[in-house]
């Protein structure tokens, strides 16, 4: 039970807490300050950055999807696109999207954590108002995030933005290399998000996947650099926009730099044009 | 150890500070613009909503804008996309994005006003008090400069006046294919706020300064508020996109994975890659 004098220090420190409040804009004080432009460590075609790209991942794969990784790069390496979906401008979707492929920003609001990846399509909101899963509805690409922001070190202020991201649709791969996800889509990612406490402009994201596709969770260490400008210039990139690969039916082409149609690798054969024969009968 | 209890309490109340009086303090100052804001019921996806899409919109287009209209319009007649690009999944742009295909949600932010729409890019108003950029690179979304101000004098603010330019194209106002300029030299003006006799409606009054056209364009979008557990849809437009161009030539790809024509007669593509590769 509080003594009186102990009730008033409560009291005291609530108003203290309360005035702190009014004074300072609640982003900037009481949670990290995220703000600006970031950029990942490493490269972004890799899903882990400290292992080299493909078979060096050493992705903790079953047998069963050890054979489709491995089929997939002698497609790739044969002039095909594998198992990795990104080139028809379909969303690289979570966890890839975590491999930092192009200009993020991170907007920080009382209910939302709002993660903003200039590349496709691919803004994350991880939801951050204490609710369940019963809101998540239609499956996609990032999935539906539920975070919570933690004071881990009892300061006063949040550190560490802890997510889990569930409901998916695929088809995913972990990076360009096309380690694939399992196509049940069970996936569940969890992430630990926060600022390095000796350098203020890296964060880190420690990214942990369960998937059936894998033997045990993988975790990978993202780190991610603040650019110094706090004026940043913020790319417009658009997939779609330029993309020579077209996609008709299972088959991929290319487009030529004077517009013609043209095989992805050798003996390719072209496409089906039956239709045509119809309609210019 | 009585320091060490006392600072754990004030840590307590900075965090309960932080889901309370803060965040309402910095709300104060701004809108209340949270929540997903939609078309309202019966609007479609045309510019001017008061007018239906098409030639009823009476843009005021010059004459060369207002012939390739009408070319653009007997191409859509016959099967083909005409000069609406979002079929090869380039993004809307400036202004066509503010007539919201999906829903919106607008972020304030003490330096940055974030509008996201679920289809296309963000779009970052900058209300930091910065100038124009010597150099703009050109983007569909364009750079917008924004300004928040009190017009009531109520101490808090009102309208978000923005200004836009940056832009290249090709960009249509609508699915009609009611064209910008080819010199991406638009200057869009918008001024955002909520109807003051009703909180859940939120005008945008948008004036487009374009070569395309003969005079400015003035319109006014509204959108209707959605409140409590929304749905975000992913709207992506490259999934299930069954449009191909080959060439200047758009085609479909049909359910069962074929090429085939759009328009009657149309000749198929020309395969003379394949011929050399299979040789």
């Amino acid at each position: 039970m509080l003594d009186r004098s102990s009730i008033a220090v409560v009291a005291m420190v609530l108003a203290l807490g309360a005035t702190m409040g009014d004074a300072r804009a609640w982003d900037e004080a009481l949670y990290p300050d995220l703000k600006g432009q970031w950029r990942v460590v490493g490269g972004p075609m890799r899903f882990d950055p400290g292992k080299p790209w493909g078979p060096g991942q050493q992705a903790p794969l079953t047998a069963e999807y050890q054979a489709i990784f491995d089929k997939n790069l002698k497609a790739q390496a044969a002039g095909g696109q594998g198992t990795t979906p990104t080139y028809t401008c379909l969303s690289p979707g979570m966890p890839r999207v975590t491999n930092g492929y192009g200009q993020i920003e991170f907007v920080v609001t009382p209910n939302t954590t709002h993660i903003l990846v200039q590349h496709i399509h691919d803004n994350r909101r991880i939801f951050t108002d204490g609710r369940d899963w019963s809101a998540a509805v239609e499956p996609t690409f990032l999935g539906y995030s539920i975070g919570k922001w933690i004071d881990t070190d009892g300061d006063g202020r949040y550190d560490t933005l802890e997510v889990e991201t569930r409901n998916f649709k695929g088809p995913r791969a972990f990076d360009s290399s096309g380690i694939p996800l399992h196509e049940d889509n069970q996936t569940i990612v969890r992430e630990r998000i926060y600022l390095d406490k000796d350098d203020r402009d890296l964060l880190r994201d420690e990214v942990t996947v369960i998937d059936s596709a894998l033997t045990r969770p993988w975790t990978v260490l993202k780190r991610y650099r603040r650019e110094p400008d706090r004026q940043p210039y913020w790319r417009e990139v658009n997939c779609a926009e330029n993309n020579n690969h077209v996609e008709i039916g299972k088959e991929n082409y290319m487009l030529s730099a004077d517009g013609l149609l043209m095989p992805t690798r050798k003996d390719q054969p072209p496409p089906d044009l039956r239709y045509f024969a119809q309609s210019q009968k | 150890m009585a320091y060490r209890n006392l600072f754990a309490t004030v840590a307590l109340a900075g965090l309960f500070a932080a889901d309370g009086a803060g965040a309402q303090d910095f709300l104060l100052k701004y809108p209340d613009i949270v929540g997903q804001w939609r078309r309202p019921a019966g609007i479609g996806i045309q510019w001017d909503q008061s007018k239906r899409v098409g030639p009823a919109q009476e843009a005021p287009l010059t004459p060369e804008y207002q012939a390739r209209y009408e070319a653009n319009l007997a191409d859509q007649r016959a099967g083909g996309q005409g000069t609406d690009p979002l079929g090869k999944c380039i993004p809307p742009g400036m202004p066509r994005m503010m007539s919201v295909i999906f829903p919106m949600e607008i972020i304030i932010m003490p330096n940055t006003t974030y509008i996201l729409t679920d289809y296309t890019d963000p779009r970052r108003i900058f209300t930091d008090g910065r100038a124009w950029p010597k150099e703009l690179e050109p983007t569909f979304t364009g750079y917008s400069i924004g300004k928040w101000i009190d017009e009531d004098g109520d101490g808090r603010y009102d309208v978000l006046e923005v200004e836009t330019r940056g832009l290249k194209g090709p960009r249509t106002f609508e699915a009609s294919g009611i064209e910008l300029h080819d010199d991406g030299e638009s200057v869009i003006k918008e001024r955002i706020s909520i109807d003051k006799a009703n909180k859940d409606i939120l005008l945008d009054e948008i004036t487009t300064i374009d070569n395309a056209l003969t005079r400015p364009w003035t319109v006014t979008k509204k959108y209707q508020r959605e409140r409590g557990n929304v749905v975000w849809y992913f709207n992506h437009c490259a999934e299930n996109n069954h449009h191909v161009w080959i060439g200047k030539d758009n085609y479909m790809v049909s359910g069962d994975g074929y090429l085939m024509p759009v328009k009657k007669n149309q000749a198929p593509p020309d395969l003379r890659y394949f011929q050399s590769s299979q040789k």
